[in-house]
Formats: C-alpha cells, sequence, structure tokens
C-alpha cells in the first residue's frame, strides 16, 4: 500500500446535489509532490478536504501510512494544511502562529522556542519573530503559514491554492521556495492549484480534475504533451484545434480544406470522418520543414517577451504560433502571407 | 479651496445642532452644578451628592446598568453565536436580526407596559405560573411556580434588570454580530488542523479576536442602562431611586425640587460615564494592541 491511499472518494453536499468528487482513488508514494489541477468546482479543493478531515467523505476511504483515517477527527489526523486565504491567527505573532501547534500539543516553552527558530530559518523571515500578521506582506504572510504547518512536523503537507492571492512575481519566488522546502523535508505534499505553469513546475505528479472526476494522473511532461482525453488538452496548455476529415483511421491521415495532414497516431474512435487535429502553438514553425504545411495570412503580433505568439488565419480557423524570441528574430509583418509547418509526430487526432 | 468647502456643507446642521443642544446645555449644567438658586458659586450641590440618599441612587443605578450589562451581553453573545456560527436556519436569523433591531429600541413606557401586563402582579404570564398547582399529601394546594411568593417583584431592582435585558440583549445581537461574522473560517480550521480542539480554538484566538469587540459592547450597553429613566419611572413610579429618576425629581419643579442639585447629579452621571470610557480605553488597549502595533 502507497503512503496515502484515497480510495474511491466520492462526496456530495446534501442529498440532491450532484457529486462535488466522483469516486477517486489515487495512490502517493512518501515524497512526492502532487498537484491536484482543474477549473474552479472541478471538486479538488473538496478532495483535498476530505484528507485533511474538514469534509466527510460520502463514500471511500483514505489511509494514511496505511491507518485508515477516515473517522479521525481533523486536529488528530497530523496533517499539515496552508489554506489560500492567510489564515494566519490575528491576534498573534509571528512566532507564536509558529509555535502553536505545539503549544495546543502541550510542548515544553524551551522546545518550541527552538522549533519556531528553526521554521523561521527555513522560511527565511528569522528576524520576524515578534511581527503580527497584518504587518507583513501576503508572500510572507504565506511563509509563515507554511513554518505553521510545517512545525508540527506532520506526516503530509496540503496547500490550498496558497498562491492564488499573491502578486505574479512573488507567486514565482514562493512557488519554488516551496518545492525547496518539499525537498530539502521529503514532504509528501499534495498541492490544489488551477494554475498549469504552477502544477507543471512544482510536481513530480499531476491530477488533471474535472467535474469531479479524474481526468488524467501523470508527470507534468506526460500530462502536457500526451494529454489522453480532450480537456486535458485544453486546459493544460494551449491547444490549437483544426477541424479536419480523416483519410485513413488506421495511420491518423486526415485533410484541412484538401490540403492532406499526417499525424502519427490512429485516430480515437477507429473510423474516418470528421475529428480535430490537435497542435500546441509551439510546435508550429513559420516557413520550417516540416512534413505538414499549411499556408495562412498573419492577423497578429504578440510580443510577449520571451515568446512572441502570432495569430495566423488558415482557410476558415485561426490558429496561434508561439516562437521563441532572440535578437536577430525577423518578425513577420501583419498581413504578410506565411506558411506554417509541423512534424507528423507533434499533432494528434481527437474526437 | 472654495469648491471643496460647499461638498462639506453638509455637516453644517449637524455641527449647529451639537452646538445647541450639546455643548450649550452641557456648558450651562456644568455652570448650574456649581450655582446656587440665584446664580451664585457655590459647592453645596457637589457636597449634595454625597449623601446617604444619593449616594444609594448611584449605587443602585450602577447596579442595575452592570447586571443588565453583563446579563445582556452574555445571553445577546449566545444568541448573535447561534445566528452565525451555529448556522440557524435562514429565516431565525434574519427573524432574530429584525427582532433586535426593534426590541433595542423599543423602551420607555410602552416597554414598562408590556412587562406590566405580562409579568405585573396579575400580569398573565404571573397568573399562568401561579396556576399551575398539584394537591399535597395533606390536601392543600402547592403552587410551586408562584414568582411573587417565591419573592420576584417586578417592581424591585431584579424586576428592573429583568426589563433592561429586553432591549440590552438585542442591541448587543445588533453589535457583536458583525463581529463574530468577522471570525474567519479558515481561523478555525487553520487550528483544528494543528491539533486544537474546539475550546481551545476559542480560547487562544475566537475569543481573544472578539475581545474589543465584547468589550465596546459592553461598555454601550452600559451607558445605555445607565442613562434610561422612562422605562423605570413608569414600571416603579419612582419607587427604586435610579440617578435618573433622582435628577426628574429635582428638575421637575415641584416644591421639593433643587434644580442645581439636578445638576449636579448629572454631572455626576457623566463623570461616571467618563470613568467607564477611560476604563474601556485601558482595556481595549490591551486587548486589541495585537491591531495597532
Amino acid at each position: 500500500m502507497a503512503f496515502l491511499e484515497i480510495s474511491g472518494v466520492t462526496k456530495h453536499f446534501g442529498p440532491d446535489a450532484g457529486a462535488a468528487v466522483d469516486d477517486f482513488s489515487l495512490s502517493i508514494e512518501r515524497g512526492e509532490f502532487i498537484s491536484f489541477l482543474g477549473p474552479s468546482g472541478c471538486g479538488k479543493t473538496t478532495t483535498l478536504r476530505v484528507v485533511a478531515g474538514f469534509e466527510q467523505a460520502s463514500a471511500g476511504s483514505v489511509h494514511i501510512n496505511g491507518v485508515d483515517v477516515s473517522s479521525v477527527p481533523a486536529n488528530r489526523r497530523n496533517v499539515g494544511m496552508v489554506f489560500q486565504a492567510y489564515a494566519l491567527f490575528p491576534n498573534m505573532t509571528v512566532a507564536e502562529n509558529v509555535g502553536f501547534g505545539l503549544r495546543v500539543a502541550g510542548q515544553p516553552a524551551a522546545l518550541i522556542q527552538a522549533r519556531v527558530a528553526v521554521m523561521l530559518e527555513l522560511i527565511r523571515l528569522p528576524d520576524y519573530a515578534r511581527r503580527y500578521p497584518h504587518q507583513l506582506s501576503g508572500g510572507q504572510q504565506q511563509r509563515v503559514a507554511l513554518a505553521r504547518a510545517l512545525a508540527v512536523q506532520p506526516q503530509l503537507l496540503l496547500l490550498d491554492e496558497p498562491l492564488s492571492a499573491l502578486d505574479a512575481k512573488i507567486r514565482i519566488e514562493l512557488r519554488s521556495e516551496i518545492r525547496r522546502i518539499q525537498q530539502e523535508l521529503k514532504l509528501t505534499t499534495i498541492y490544489v492549484t488551477h494554475d498549469q505553469e504552477e502544477a507543471l513546475s512544482l510536481s513530480d505528479r499531476i491530477v488533471v480534475m474535472n467535474m469531479g472526476r479524474i481526468e488524467q494522473v501523470g508527470t507534468p511532461f506526460e500530462i502536457y504533451n500526451y494529454p489522453r482525453t480532450a480537456f486535458t488538452a485544453s486546459f493544460v496548455g494551449h491547444l490549437n484545434l483544426l477541424p479536419v476529415q480523416v483519410t485513413d483511421a488506421a495511420t491518423g491521415a486526415c485533410t484541412f480544406e484538401g490540403t492532406p495532414l499526417a499525424s502519427s497516431q490512429p485516430a480515437p474512435n477507429k473510423q474516418a470522418g470528421s475529428a480535430r487535429l490537435a497542435i500546441r502553438p509551439e510546435e508550429l514553425v513559420l516557413n520550417g520543414t516540416g512534413a505538414n504545411r499549411l499556408s495562412g495570412r498573419v492577423l497578429s503580433v504578440n510580443f510577449l517577451g520571451n515568446v512572441v505568439r502570432l495569430r495566423v488565419r488558415v482557410g476558415a480557423v485561426e490558429l496561434s504560433v508561439d516562437m521563441f524570441n532572440e535578437r536577430k528574430l525577423v518578425l513577420p509583418a501583419v498581413d504578410a502571407q506565411v506558411v506554417l509547418s509541423f512534424p507528423a509526430h507533434a499533432c494528434w487526432l481527437m474526437d | 479651496m472654495l469648491a471643496s468647502l460647499w461638498n462639506y456643507l453638509g455637516v453644517l446642521p449637524f455641527f449647529a445642532f451639537i452646538i445647541a443642544f450639546l455643548i450649550f446645555p452641557a456648558t450651562n449644567l456644568f455652570a448650574g452644578a456649581f450655582q446656587d438658586a440665584k446664580g451664585n458659586f457655590t459647592l453645596v450641590n457637589i457636597q449634595g451628592l454625597f449623601s446617604p440618599y444619593i449616594l444609594k441612587a448611584y449605587r443602585t443605578s450602577l447596579e442595575v446598568s452592570l447586571i443588565t450589562s453583563v446579563s445582556g451581553g452574555v445571553l445577546g453573545f449566545f444568541v448573535a453565536y447561534a445566528i452565525t456560527m451555529g448556522a440557524a436556519p435562514r429565516w431565525v436569523r434574519s427573524s432574530l436580526l429584525t427582532f433586535s433591531g426593534l426590541a433595542a429600541n423599543f423602551g420607555g413606557v410602552p416597554l414598562a407596559f408590556a412587562f406590566i401586563a405580562t409579568m405585573g402582579r396579575t400580569g398573565f404570564v404571573t397568573a399562568i405560573l401561579k396556576s399551575i398547582c398539584y394537591s399535597a399529601a395533606d390536601a392543600s394546594q402547592v403552587c410551586p411556580f408562584d414568582p411573587y411568593k417565591a419573592g420576584f417583584s417586578l417592581y424591585s431592582t431584579v424586576g428592573l434588570a429583568v426589563t433592561y435585558t429586553y432591549f440590552q440583549f438585542p442591541l448587543m445581537v445588533l453589535v457583536i454580530t458583525p463581529a463574530i461574522e468577522g471570525l474567519k473560517r479558515e481561523w478555525r480550521e487553520a487550528a483544528e488542523n494543528l491539533g486544537a480542539s474546539a475550546w481551545q480554538y476559542w480560547w487562544l484566538i475566537g475569543f481573544p479576536v472578539l475581545l474589543p469587540s465584547i468589550l465596546g459592547a459592553t461598555l454601550l450597553l452600559f451607558g445605555s442602562a445607565f442613562g434610561a429613566y422612562a422605562t423605570a419611572q413608569a414600571l416603579t413610579g419612582g419607587s427604586i431611586l435610579l440617578v435618573t429618576i433622582v435628577i426628574g425629581q429635582q428638575i421637575r419643579g415641584d416644591v421639593l425640587g433643587d434644580t442645581n442639585l439636578g445638576y449636579a447629579l448629572a454631572l455626576g452621571m457623566v463623570v461616571v460615564m467618563a470613568f467607564c470610557i477611560a476604563l474601556y480605553a485601558l482595556l481595549d488597549r490591551r486587548a486589541s494592541r495585537w491591531l495597532r502595533r
């Protein structure tokens, strides 16, 4: 049995309500960093709250380290949690917040003090012990919240969208901080987010969720490059979809407005007819040598810094094309005629 | 400059009102407390405050105010807790809040009359309680719930306290409900997550966070009871001597009245309230130091 075993967890809020979480099963190994990724209302937070013990599952069970905790109250699970809104206790200093878990456990003051010092060192805020939460920035508050959750040495760390209330810059900084601390402590961690970039950059494995169900579980590389469902493909990363006619279901050959295109995988429903051909913007190359070629007209050029994003009209559809910026890059003009090419292995057919 | 002054014009009536009906009378009152009937300076009125009769009135007023602000405060707190954290049904919540809005402002003669009609010597609640009787072993009638036989009287300090509670606890509900709603669910969950019991959460977080609001609300309750006049006057006909009732006796202009002593009494009330506010400020400073630093 894996370190954390979530088996068939289902959650209904009220007898008539649909399932917020529907038959969720997942095994998580010790030390793994797992992200639950999905749009709001997909059940990711509810699943996390079931693991934390704040919600009672309608069906299914949660085992931590071989122990069934399904009926263990939240305050006995020894599971650390960091909330989205800064949930620091406003009437306590940073040190008191961090030491709270040890204090309610009746630990001696000297031990608490020592542990708090270690924790503040870990989050790199050693000089903030005597501050009150309202004197800290959002990012600092979340660091303290992390330290508070870690101070009790939880067997599991749960993070519920911990960065979504922060500025973009702090978000990126803190996210690598979270990963560093997690690696340092080798802590089994579940991270809930709707931000694919966070999930992709932090996780060992990502669980993509939609409407209470698991869409796909895999490494960031697998999730991004080999999405198994249309939902995963479109939710994670940007995706171009071309309406095509499948000409050979077995080889994945098709035509788009008369232009023959090759893909590397067979059509998902194994038959000819209309389907959609999926291709990531960064796989489309301007005037390149790929096997598949489409000509179009540039609609717009957006300079985003490290990436330049073009919108190109090809027949009846608009495609996004991403290219890496470099100093010698020559940007195409708006209204210029271009040829987009991409290799067969870069695209796949979807229903 | 002129344009911005124009924008502030709305406060003009307010200041005119305050000057005419607060600053001016208060100055008058202060001066009057140190004057005799002819307008000469004297300390006799202040001396008069320390007569046993008047000291007793202050004591009764303080007692009634303290008892009702604490009892109303505690009762109101639990009602507010029930309709917020206790997840009472929506209709209970909205009807309780509406009731509180009404009852907190329901005082004076109508309130006194309502209580006389229910809990008075011949009130209908008294009558119902009186009628609960059974026959004892020796065939005599025993009525264990007769409130007046048990020593209760609506026309006593206790009766007055019960009556005041009627507007005290709704006031508490109105004032404290927003504060309780301000307690974040995450605080509770974070505490629970860190191993705290519900009791530990309340003792270490919930109560300390609410304390400044509770102190402020209690002061408000104290003030509203301390200054109440009509309810007590109508309920007891002036038989319970509160400071406000004694003031009424002095300034009503009957033969026994001494207007300047009335001024001095009012000044004494101002001093008591000022003391209470100072005490509040001191306690609040301690209770909310985490907010200020």
